[in-house]
């Protein structure tokens, strides 16, 4: 079982490396030698991503740190529950009782892994390009990478548009990447600036909707108005909009003295 | 009238929409709450359900057509089946469909709306930007419209401020409101000409001011030609330089004509303060085949723009003659020309303007800004009761009634101060005719199809005689509220009928006020939402805090000699902000941030030596 589960997230790694998230790849290159050592096709696509070095423990580190409103959004507050096997710290990473532990504990109250009606431990039908889809997006939802499991789930909805499998977690993924990359943002009602100047906007490595949406933000429109002006989804436009933070082309700004009326 | 609070004028254009006021005796023109005086008239829904109004709407425009509206102002208060209506679905990205009493209804965001309701938002919007401004509700305007809009129009107009939460003080005339913004009530006697150029639409008309009474004699223009027209070339000029160096034709790319559409006005404006301008956009499109996004970079000169645009200028030149000629009126007699419109600033227009004139026009600092500016002085002057400076309300078209061959008899001319009453007799047109149909008519073209048709009805029971023979006494009646009646009396036998008219904007008072409610019941919902955000917004920053806080706490040596109290209290507040956090109810939002906001400073006082640091 573990063999062939492997191979599906070997298949899976490649469709995300083609589509550009080479760390999302290398997650589950990494969780397909976790269940099958001996999978050599999974060590030769780490080695020639140049990730040997990213062992296991490390590939699964949330990116979570201080990601209040990632969790935040969590539907079923509750009491705390064990957490998924699948889940790990990495080793050595924080003392019991830190902010990775409460971290950790937060992510007990989110809505990650598949629908009720999906069983993700059980056997999936063998040859079905979704059903790897799906297998990865799971494993990489278990490794907190959202951002991977939509592209995975993407495709799969391109391949499958009315199972409703792939609609349910696609949607449940998204909402929870959403809600990380607008923590990511702050205080949606901030107005952000671009930090560059024209001459330097150039010799960034932006795509054409990165470039629209760069050209929206000029000091006089909050995040949440970007959102609306952009076109594009919201996941979309939050990716493009924390990308762009992170790479210090734009900085958050201040918070308007009252919004606007719409 | 109510009390007076503020006062304010308001331009609701077909593009820009502007709101003034009177302030210690100057009026001045109110920014928005983005800072700039024009809030460009364009209301959409965007994909997350968001209501736009303004500059934010514009925005999207060519990424969310369908749920974008532009130029309502061209179908307000029209019949669905009407010429203009008909001219103006061709140019519109959004659908129009027909309401119950064959008035417009636009479909926005699988609603159908009324157009007052959508010119409603703008106006809403334009409130709100006032209340910003004086700090208190604004409950009263003057608002402008087109010198040639007919009474249903312009109640249409009236009811869009009622359903906006204004009362209207006065519905005035676009050019009679530039006039009075120059002071021309008091400084001028003869004929002016405004023309105006918006963004969509050029106006010329022609007024006589004889004492203070503005006198609308002649209008006409083009109402699909302005500003627009001049981005447009702007945008082909960059689309062409751009294919011709790519082979890449962007226009087949919504977010690149986003892109374009708005450096093409940029540049317009820039044009005309400067003699060249650097079109910048990086990023504009990524190539079909994939790899590295494409720049525009180009720069555009005045005199590029100016040869662009040659044509249009020579069309604005052309409509100006064409009006005054059919006015009968030469450039020479007019007393002063006034420039209006944030077109009319393009030195070549203003040149255009003079060859032809043989005149300087007036045109203040700002252009775009004379009409809402002269709706204000007319606000103040109304409350104020400057008589001097007092319009009067006049009926903005002629009445008549059809007549044999299909021509109309204009009982009450346009401009006439209401209330007022005319009667005039007619005579059968047919040999022992029984029956006469009395067409109530509003317009100013003498072929009674080219009038608006108001209403209509039978008088019956005629006596049987040759035709001329019977007299039918036909009167108009109209009173303060500008209700029309029109009453027809059979001199001989005495018999009468009557119509009551009463301008409609295609709105029955019901459906008034069942879109007042609902409005109303929005901007409940749209204010708890606000809070809701602010709330979250707090919440999130709280608990983000509190998290780091006791991340610290935590790795200190015996707490930081905080009591295990403490930290459980903190752990509580936290479990309380997630769970309430999804929640839509306000209360437990704020109960949940002062429980995070009373923990937050005991964590802090934590010692890193291990004893309280308080």
């Amino acid at each position: 079982m573990n063999t062939l589960r492997a191979r599906q997230l070997v298949e899976a790694g490649l469709l995300l490396r083609l589509s550009g998230d080479t760390p999302g790849a290398e997650k589950l290159f990494v969780r397909a030698l976790e269940l099958d050592p001996a999978n050599a096709r999974a060590r030769q696509l780490l080695t020639l991503g140049g990730s040997a070095s990213a062992a296991p423990a490390n590939a699964a580190a949330p990116d979570l740190e201080g990601d209040w409103g990632a969790w935040a959004d969590a539907a079923s507050p509750g009491p705390a529950e064990p957490l998924p096997e699948s889940v790990n710290l990495p080793e050595g990473t924080g003392t019991p009782g830190d902010a990775l532990d409460l971290i950790a504990e937060a992510h007990r109250t989110q809505e990650f892994g598949l629908p009720e009606s999906f069983s993700g431990t059980g056997p999936l039908p063998q040859g079905s390009e979704v059903e790897t889809l799906l297998q990865g997006a799971e494993d990489l939802l278990t490794l907190d990478d959202h951002s991977g499991a939509v592209d995975l789930l993407r495709r799969a909805q391109s391949l499958a548009p009315e199972d409703p499998r792939v609609e349910a977690l696609r949607d449940r993924s998204e909402r929870i990447l959403v809600g990380m990359l607008e923590a990511r943002l702050g205080d949606l009602n901030r107005m952000p600036r671009v930090r560059l100047q024209p001459d330097d906007i150039i010799w960034l490595n932006l795509d054409h909707r990165a470039g629209f949406v760069l050209a929206q933000i000029d000091g006089a429109v909050s995040f949440d108005d970007l959102f609306a002006l952009s076109g594009m989804s919201r996941l979309d436009t939050a990716r493009i909009l924390a990308q762009l933070l992170d790479e210090g082309i734009i900085a958050p700004g201040e918070s308007p003295v009252s919004t606007r009326g719409g | 009238m109510a009390e007076s609070g503020p006062l304010i004028g308001i331009d609701l254009g077909t593009t820009n929409s502007l709101v003034a006021t009177v302030q210690d005796g100057q009026p001045l023109i109110i920014k928005n709450r983005t800072g700039v005086p024009l809030t460009p008239s364009v209301v959409a829904v965007s994909k997350n359900g968001k209501r736009l109004v303004g500059g934010i709407a514009k925005r999207q425009a060519i990424t969310n057509p369908q749920d974008t509206v532009s130029a309502a102002k061209r179908l307000i208060g029209r019949k669905f089946s009407s010429h203009p209506v008909q001219d103006a679905l061709r140019a519109l990205t959004y659908q129009v469909v027909c309401g119950a009493h064959d008035d417009v209804r636009i479909r926005l965001a699988g609603r159908d709306l009324a157009v007052p309701e959508v010119s409603a938002m703008i106006l809403a919007e334009l409130k709100a930007d006032a209340e910003a401004h004086f700090g208190r509700p604004v409950t009263q305007a003057v608002i402008t419209v087109p010198a040639y809009f007919n009474d249903g129009q312009r109640q249409a107009t009236k009811d869009a401020g009622r359903i906006a939460g204004l009362e209207v003080l006065r519905i005035i005339n676009e050019p009679t409101a530039a006039a009075l913004a120059y002071g021309f009530g008091r400084t001028v006697n003869g004929k002016i000409a405004v023309l105006d150029l918006g963004g969509g639409t050029f106006d010329v008309s022609v007024l006589e001011i004889n004492n203070g009474i503005f006198d609308v004699v002649a209008t006409g223009g083009d109402t699909f030609l302005g500003g627009e027209d001049w981005d447009h070339r702007i945008i082909e000029w960059m689309v062409f330089g751009f294919a011709k160096e790519h082979g890449i034709d962007l226009r087949k790319d919504r977010m690149a004509l986003q892109r374009l559409k708005d450096a093409a006005e940029k540049a317009k404006v820039e044009l005309s303060s400067v003699k060249e301008t650097q079109v910048h956009l990086p990023f504009i499109c990524t190539p079909p085949g994939g790899g590295a996004a494409l720049h525009l970079q180009s720069t555009l000169t005045r005199e590029k723009l100016e040869d662009l645009t040659a044509d249009l200028g020579e069309r604005l030149v052309g409509i100006t003659s064409e009006v005054l000629g059919e006015a009968k009126v030469r450039p020479s007699d007019l007393k002063e020309v006034i420039l209006v419109g944030g077109m009319s600033r393009m030195p070549r227009i203003v040149e255009q303007v003079r060859q032809y004139f043989r005149r300087e026009p007036c045109k203040g600092v700002h252009a775009e800004e004379v009409v809402a500016l002269g709706a204000a002085i007319q606000a103040h002057a109304l409350v104020a009761q400057e008589g001097e400076l007092l319009l009067l309300d006049v009926t903005p078209q002629s009445m008549g009634v059809a007549i044999a061959g299909g021509y109309v008899r204009r009982l009450i001319p346009r401009n006439t101060t209401v209330p007022t009453s005319a009667t005039e007799v007619f005579a059968t047109s047919k040999d022992f005719q029984r029956t006469v149909k009395i067409m109530v008519l509003q317009g100013e073209h003498e072929l009674a199809h080219h009038n608006e048709l108001l209403g209509e009805f039978l008088l019956t029971g005629l006596r049987e005689a040759p035709r001329g023979q019977v007299e039918i006494e036909v009167t108009f009646d109209i009173n303060a509220e500008g209700i029309v009646s029109v009453s027809a009396r059979d001199r001989d036998t005495g018999l009468r009928q009557s119509i009551t008219v009463t301008a409609s904007s295609g709105l029955t008072e019901d459906e008034l006020r069942r879109i007042m409610d609902e409005q109303r019941d929005w901007l409940v919902t749209a204010r708890a939402s606000e809070e809701l955000k602010t709330r979250r917004v707090e919440l999130d920053i709280l608990a983000r805090d509190l998290v780091d806080a006791l991340s610290r706490v935590r790795l200190l040596p015996g707490a930081g000699g905080l009591s295990p109290d403490v930290v459980t209290r903190a752990e509580q507040a936290l479990d309380q902000a997630r769970q309430v956090r999804g929640g839509e109810d306000v209360g437990a939002l704020t109960r949940a941030c002062e429980a995070l906001s009373q923990s937050l400073p005991l964590l802090r006082s934590a010692s890193p030596r291990g004893t309280p640091g308080r």
